[in-house]
């Protein structure tokens, strides 16, 4: 009864999502690995297996094929794609540190290096500057038809990653797909949702620009951050900038912040006396000082198990504190009556297209393996088993517009199977940190960077 | 004085202001600060300057130097590269008989690791070889003045940069105001590296950190010809200028500080030492330092694809 009753839940969602899907005649392993299974973290291993070996292997090929910087990265290292024959070579893949993302030129220079990332044609792609901003020139390759997104500019350095439409499709349908899987049986196209990131078509920021497909999987999507957020903005708002034109972002964005935390309240008020089910998705520390504001007004609300929460991008609520999961699940508790099972977190990340979902029971972060492998990373950079803590890094064969075979500065501890529920697959402990000597990193806390001042804390 | 690159780029006008507003407002909204700028506390460790880690050769008529007025050959702000201290050093390390890579290998090596870094105001250099330590600033003008001593070309590199936590909590962490400084710009405002001409080619050498630093924060000991930047320090984009001299204004800007934050810098100078003395422990425990350089640089993980960058025919630039 129940897998009947998902399996019309996914279908369901496979119709709000078919644009994204291509037509099943042009299928490569990847998309058989991706859109096929119906509940991508209940995949019986070996068949699991099979379609994460297949899908690689063909990203492998593709890659060493069409891109020139990782077919001279894959002869320096001595791995030709005749070396992956079984899943087991699967290891022998280079892998390209995460900092390869991050050190890039400006300028004309910046487009070069965007296109030498890029595997296979690029479309035509004019730059009408002299000096082109890195904002102009993503703009230029999204004119053209590509995603071209960037996270973590913490530090004054972003991640730019170049995304073809299809890769974009692959990695906006995982998201949701992996999401709605996890709020089984609570997603519902009539339901309402509000995005707690920046607004998709005002920002290239990655986990503001994959949300896109939120609005296609929902009907009525409200957003928190509607302005244009670049990273001229981003380099205007971050603490410590001078000038009359910071001056006056700050301003603005001051007044938009403290408006955000008044709309959500509003948003929340008028939809307890609906009985719809409501969705919210994003940044939790947007979430965090919602709450923080009902609180002060000892106010609270009971969605109950209409409600749910997405969370995604990390957990740094002020300077120097971190606000723990478990707590947090607490307080939507609390405070807005959602039960903690639907409270979920979302680990995922700019360079790839595989996302950790955590599961309603256990919230151990799930992954997608049927087209994403997993790697835990010593300091020494072997390989390690389940069980063990160290480096994250991943192959992802949906990424078939830059090579997806990436370490990150992530420190995580990777298990065979969910110590609480019954899904097959790998996860990881709920709680991912930064590998010391890696700076500070996450599209929330970008977000936070920005706007902690402005609602004044 | 603008050939020799002793008036600012403008892209370091623009760092140093933003630096010194930074601060300025900084102290303006907490002017509690300036007392602990200014002050250590007395329970606390204090300061003192290593030993000098050599003895300083006697310069001797007749020792060969280079006397052209080249640019990168000839002497510059901060850089006299004809002092005797100089020409003396240059001299006892092989200037005129060894290759122009192994005189340049030579200096990196004696800087590097017989300087140890210590926040000062600017001086001449050969004060920095009567002292035996100076801040990375001091250090490459010591490298760069023994290398055109030798008459091998020598230019300063600077850029703005962020650095990796272990370098941060050593350098930054240690003092709550140089913190909070650095925390609101979300950058350090100048670094600097040294680069020499050799085999035809500029080739970059950083000589700040002994190896004993870089063993307490856990990164490679980095040769000549290695660069700071992807190892410890992450350079903010556009912000790399390159030069032949150190331009007016950075020493006044230190020697300001240095009035007006006395106890930020002894306390970042307490760290340095701390730091080298616990990389000296690390090192012994490793079986020196080729046997630690070994172990870290399996840990600094597979190497960067090389990028050259090609130009694609698809991308069109329309002015």
């Amino acid at each position: 009864m129940i897998e009947q009753g998902y399996d019309v839940y996914i279908k369901k969602l496979d119709e709000c999502l078919n644009n994204y899907i291509p037509p099943r005649d042009t299928w490569t392993p990847v998309d058989e690995a991706l859109y096929k299974p119906k509940d991508l973290y209940r995949i019986p291993l070996k068949e699991a297996e099979e379609l994460q070996f297949k899908s690689i292997k063909f990203a492998f090929n593709h890659h060493y094929t069409n891109n020139k910087f990782y077919q001279g990265f894959c002869k320096e290292n001595n791995v030709f794609p005749d070396d992956i024959k079984t899943s087991g070579d699967l290891a022998k893949i280079p892998i390209i540190p995460d900092g390869f993302f991050k050190d890039y030129p400006r300028g004309k220079e910046f487009a070069t290096w965007l296109g030498n990332i890029y595997t296979g044609d690029l479309p035509e792609i004019v730059i009408k500057h002299s000096a082109p901003t890195y904002d102009q020139v993503i703009d230029a390759f999204n004119d053209a038809g590509l995603i071209v997104s960037y996270s973590s500019g913490t530090s004054g350095r972003h991640t730019f990653v170049p995304r073809d439409q299809r890769t974009f499709f692959l990695s906006e349908y995982a998201i949701a797909k992996s999401v709605v899987s996890m709020i089984y049986p609570l997603w519902d196209h009539n339901m309402s949702g509000y995005l707690l990131m920046p607004n998709p078509n005002k920002t290239n920021i990655y986990a503001g620009k994959v949300c896109s497909v939120y609005f296609d999987a929902i009907r009525d999507v409200s957003v928190a951050i509607d302005r244009e957020i670049t990273t001229e903005l981003i380099k205007l708002t971050m603490g410590g900038r001078r000038g009359l034109k910071s001056k006056m972002v700050r301003f603005f964005s001051k007044r938009t912040s403290q408006k955000m935390i008044d709309d959500i309240i509003k948003w929340l008020e008028r939809h307890e006396k609906t009985k719809e089910n409501i969705v919210f998705v994003g940044a939790p520390f947007i979430l965090y000082f919602v709450m923080e504001k009902l609180k002060k007004q000892g106010r609270s609300f009971d969605f109950g198990g209409r409600g749910a929460v997405g969370t995604g991008g990390g957990w740094k609520i002020h300077e120097n504190i971190r606000l723990s999961v478990a707590d947090f699940r607490k307080e939507v508790k609390d405070v807005l009556g959602i039960p903690e099972k639907h409270c979920l977190d979302v680990y995922g990340m700019v360079e790839g297209n595989g996302w950790m979902v955590q599961c309603p029971e256990g919230h151990y972060l799930h992954v997608p393996y049927s087209y994403y492998k997993p790697i835990v990373l010593d300091d020494e950079f072997e390989q390690v088993g389940y069980g063990e803590s160290g480096r994250f890094a991943f192959l992802d064969s949906a990424a078939l517009s830059y090579p997806g075979f990436i370490t990150t500065g992530d420190k995580v501890k990777l298990l065979e199977h969910c110590p609480v529920c019954d899904r097959p697959g790998p996860v990881l402990e709920p709680e991912v940190k930064r590998v010391v000597g890696t700076e500070m990193r996450g599209c929330a806390e970008e977000m936070r960077t920005m706007m902690t001042g402005d609602i004044g804390r | 004085m603008k050939e020799k690159g002793y008036i600012p780029q403008r892209t370091q006008v623009k760092l140093m202001m933003g630096g010194v507003i930074s601060l300025g407002k900084l102290l303006i909204k907490n002017p509690g600060d300036i007392k602990i700028l200014r002050q250590m506390e007395p329970l606390k460790e204090r300061y003192i300057r290593p030993q000098m880690a050599y003895d300083l050769p006697k310069y001797k008529d007749g020792m060969k130097y280079c006397d052209s007025e080249e640019k990168y050959l000839r002497p510059t702000l901060y850089c006299n590269c004809r002092a005797p201290e100089v020409i003396a050093l240059a001299n006892e390390l092989g200037a005129y008989k060894k290759s122009d890579r192994e005189f340049a290998e030579a200096a990196f090596h004696f800087v590097k690791e017989k300087l140890p870094l210590e926040i000062l105001p600017f001086n001449e250099v050969e004060v920095t070889f009567r002292r035996g330590t100076g801040t990375c600033f001091h250090l490459i003008t010591a490298f760069i003045a023994l290398c055109r001593a030798a008459g091998i070309k020598a230019r300063y590199k600077m850029f703005a940069m962020n650095m990796i936590q272990a370098w941060y909590d050593s350098t930054i962490d240690v003092d709550p105001v140089v913190k909070k400084w650095y925390d609101s710009m979300g950058y350090f405002m100048l670094e600097g590296e040294g680069e020499v001409y050799v085999d035809g080619k500029w080739t970059v050498a950083h000589v700040g950190p002994k190896a004993e630093r870089q063993a307490a924060a856990g990164i490679s000991v980095t040769k000549f010809g290695e660069d700071s930047i992807g190892v410890w320090f992450f350079a903010l984009p556009g912000t790399t200028m390159r030069m032949e001299s150190l331009p007016y204004g950075l020493a006044a800007m230190v020697g300001f500080a240095k009035k007006l934050a006395p106890g930020s810098m002894e306390r970042v100078n307490v760290s340095i030492q701390n730091q080298i003395e616990m990389g000296r422990k690390i090192i012994e425990e490793a079986g020196g330092v080729e046997a630690y350089d070994k172990q870290a640089r399996k840990k600094k993980g597979p190497k960067q694809p090389k990028m050259d960058l090609n130009g694609r025919k698809e991308i069109i630039f329309r002015e």
